[in-house]
């Protein structure tokens, strides 16, 4: 049995409606984390205890959904995601395209690297902790500036680094982590 | 209706709120507790002797069973006959064992062996749970609606689901098994009244955990939370134990002696929390045996590593938090009471840790909180629990390894899918296996279930999409699906182990069990089911009143018609009639209970408005 990819969530929800914000890409997270209180607050199945079984399943799939619109949309990488599925963009399409060679090139080089720190190696590992930091804001800035014009192929490609470079964060950080 | 209180704050619930019983207990390895809610205020409720700890202690003699105080006045005298500390074997495998050297242990399924016979984990664990609810019965003069019982954060699915069914066979209606550091937390956070960021350090007898919490406005949200479910106060025993055989050449000792060996060492180790230095008196295991001296400093470094492995793992959940501080530690677990631990928690956390609240009480406390809640009692504090599952879930892929579909410290409810295909051509079935843990490897994760999806048309490897989804509920409990997508072959499984009771095995004793009381038994389950269907039919007639626009003509006929047949299920006479009524309206107004709840969503948003009128300080 092999894997292809994250299917589609068992929802099909417009998380930002669901929040009722707008669908913008830039969220000020403590007004997020507030709504997604607010929201639990009402529809967490607890909230319906001693209610009947269908009040009680209904609960429970609004509370899934909230708890994975919060997921999706507090975290900007899988905000962008959601956004581009949200104007149509197929993501499986877009992660088999290739991508650009210096790109890949460097990537390549930073994986070596996190993976031949040095355990004790404090001071490489926060140079490269912060190299990889620069890399992310700067996926994120092109994504944000390709959204704004309209540019879906430049917001795709810029979503793509940006799993790459989430990859390479997990590892950096999962360096120096005991087994 | 919860929803007529969301749209008109303040309005009259529609069923007459007659107080309903719902009781926490602290399930614990060394001891147990059971507190309730009264007049708003937690009581832990004491035996006749005025104690409210139950040592956990079955004893399985001629005459029957005891537990507690008088079991543990038999350990010595009888050490195979009288089981402690339990719930370390709950849900686990004989193989996962060294035994304990005065305990006799049956393999398969993992057993105690005493003279009168084999007992399993879970129905020892649950002679303790009965004994907690006769003392409930005792002392309240209400039926007990259900209870919410505490297991460590760690425990994996197999774990709960053995707890779940020793308080089946005590006859408890579970509500909910709530992590013991979240139920610490909600005693804290109600006690105080603070918010913010509170880390949950959880030393019991037999597990540690660890769980960092956000308060904020009464919910309650866990960030993360982990642990090491085979790490507590008896091995800091055992440690001191091992230190007096070796100082005095103990060796080849009886059942009985190991078993007095240990409370020694146990004693020597709470004298130690006061006193720099203890002496103990070896005579009564071996006469004649000098006096060994302990002093507290040559204890710390003993026990140095345990100490290390619940702070690493103290680095990891605030690492998985994606916080590098924390507003406030809070100490729970009577292992906690061991200074070096106090020191060393304070030293990571670079904060004074709180102990205001009796560390032995604290989560059943909570927990009794969370029952109160949850048996429906809407006067209950304005408390919402959000918790996480605490190991992540996963499927077995090509090569043996594990394919992660739900990460750890992921908030429940969740329901999450996955695609995946075949790998052989004309492969026309699957084995999903599903595991639970942290590591790649498929055998170095716990196996929790296995189904098989069959009538997948041949096809060539790679072209078969097959969706598997994992649903867990706000109780923690799993549920998998597979489907094949091009054709929509289905298979499902509830995971469900069972631990050397199979669930009809368990039923079985439950009928016995209840024969005695068979006519007053099935006159109060028709009465409970008949009160659950008036509540739902005047449930949706109230629901249609207010937003009967949202369902089309002909879903409105079928609603009402189920509507209808539940009040006939309700005129009969035939339980079983009235609960697959019950199940089939309740059914038929999800779709509804769905569409009132997204027209109620902005409602519920309303309020983040005045939230940030008030002054946030985020």
């Amino acid at each position: 049995m092999a894997l292809v990819a994250e299917g589609p969530g068992a929802s099909s929800r417009d998380y930002f409606d669901l929040f009722q914000l707008a669908p913008q890409f830039d969220l000020d997270l403590d007004d997020l984390a507030a709504r997604f209180r607010n929201l639990q607050r009402a529809f967490h199945p607890d909230r319906f205890a001693g209610q009947d079984a269908g009040e009680q399943r209904a609960a429970a799939q609004l509370s899934a959904d909230i708890n994975a619109g919060y997921r999706v949309l507090r975290d900007p990488v899988a905000r962008a995601g959601f956004m581009l599925q949200r104007l149509g963009c197929d993501l499986k399409a877009l992660e088999r395209q290739p991508l650009d060679g210096a790109f890949l090139m460097q990537q390549m080089q930073l994986r070596e690297m996190a993976q031949s720190l040095a355990e004790a190696d404090a001071t490489a590992k926060s140079a490269l902790v912060d190299e990889v930091a620069a890399l992310m804001d700067g996926a994120l800035a092109d994504f944000r500036v390709a959204l704004a014009d309209d540019k879906l192929d430049a917001a795709g490609e810029a979503w793509v680094q940006l799993l790459y470079i989430t990859k390479l964060n997990a590892e950096v950080a999962g360096s120096s982590e005991p087994e | 209706m919860v929803l007529l209180q969301i749209s008109e704050p303040g309005a009259a619930t529609e069923h007459a709120p007659e107080r309903k019983l719902g009781l926490g207990i602290d399930l614990g390895t060394t001891h147990s507790l059971v507190a309730h809610v009264a007049d708003g205020s937690v009581v832990v409720l004491p035996d006749e002797q005025g104690s409210v700890c139950l040592p956990s202690v079955v004893h399985y003699g001629e005459q029957g069973v005891t537990v507690g105080e008088s079991a543990e006045a038999l350990a010595t005298a009888k050490p195979r006959d009288t089981i402690s500390s339990a719930k370390r074997y709950l849900g686990r495998d004989r193989s996962e064992f060294t035994a304990a050297s005065y305990l006799e242990l049956q393999d398969e399924p993992l057993a105690f062996v005493t003279s009168q016979g084999c007992f399993t984990p879970v129905e020892v664990a649950s002679e303790i749970l009965n004994s907690l609810r006769h003392r409930a019965e005792q002392a309240l003069t209400q039926p007990i609606d259900g209870v919410v019982i505490t297991v460590p954060a760690y425990f994996d699915d197999r774990q709960r689901l053995a707890t779940r069914q020793a308080a089946e066979l005590a006859g408890l209606k579970v509500l909910r098994l709530l992590n013991e550091p979240t139920a610490a937390a909600v005693a804290y956070g109600l006690d105080s009244g603070d918010e913010g960021v509170v880390a949950v350090y959880d030393l019991g007898g037999g597990t540690f955990d660890i769980s960092i919490l956000r308060l904020e406005r009464g919910v309650f949200e866990v960030l993360a939370t982990g642990g090491d479910s085979r790490l507590g106060g008896d091995d800091f025993d055992e440690r001191i134990a091992a230190l007096l055989q070796e100082e005095r050449q103990l060796e080849g000792l009886n059942p009985s002696q190991a078993r007095r060996l240990l409370q020694l060492a146990r004693a020597a180790k709470e004298a130690l929390t006061d006193a720099e230095e203890v002496s103990v008196d070896l005579d009564a295991v071996v006469p004649g045996t000098p006096v060994v001296s302990i002093s507290r400093q040559q204890f710390d470094e003993l026990c140095a590593d345990l100490i290390n492995r619940s702070l690493d793992a103290c680095r990891r959940c605030l690492a998985d938090a994606g916080l590098s501080e924390v507003d406030q530690v809070v100490l729970v677990g009577g292992s906690t009471r061991m200074p070096v631990v106090g020191h060393a928690v304070a030293e990571l956390f670079g904060r004074q840790p709180l102990n205001t609240l009796d560390p032995d009480q604290v989560v059943a406390m909570g927990a009794a909180r969370q029952a109160d809640l949850l048996v429906g009692n809407r006067d209950a504090d304005d408390l919402l629990l959000l918790d996480v599952i605490p190991l992540s879930l996963g499927v077995e892929t090509y090569g043996g390894l594990v394919e992660r579909i739900v990460p750890r410290n992921t908030t429940i409810p969740v329901a999450r899918a996955q695609e995946f295909t075949t790998a052989r051509d004309g492969q026309t079935g699957l084995v999903v296996h599903v595991v639970q843990g942290e590591r790649e490897r498929v055998a170095d994760c716990r196996s929790l279930a296995s189904f098989e999806l069959k009538g997948i048309p041949p096809m060539v490897a790679g072209a078969a999409r097959i969706e598997v989804t994992f649903q867990v509920d706000a109780d923690g409990l799993l549920q998998v699906m597979a489907r094949e997508l091009t054709t929509g072959a289905t298979a499902q499984v509830v995971v469900k182990p069972s631990f050397g009771l199979a669930d009809d095995e368990i039923a079985n004793m439950l009928r016995a069990s209840y024969e005695h009381a068979g006519e007053d038994m099935r006159a109060r389950q028709w009465t409970e089911a008949t009160v659950e269907a008036e509540q739902l039919i005047a449930g949706i007639d109230a629901a249609l009143a207010r937003d009967g626009d949202l369902l089309g003509s002909e879903e409105r006929e079928q609603l009402d018609a189920a509507v209808q047949q539940l009040k006939t299920a309700v005129q009969g006479a035939d339980i079983e009639v009235l609960r697959r009524q019950l199940e089939s309206t309740g059914r038929a107004s999800e779709t509804f209970a769905a569409r009132r709840m997204d027209r109620s969503i902005k409602a519920a948003l309303d309020g983040v408005a005045i939230d940030s009128l008030s002054g946030d300080s985020e």
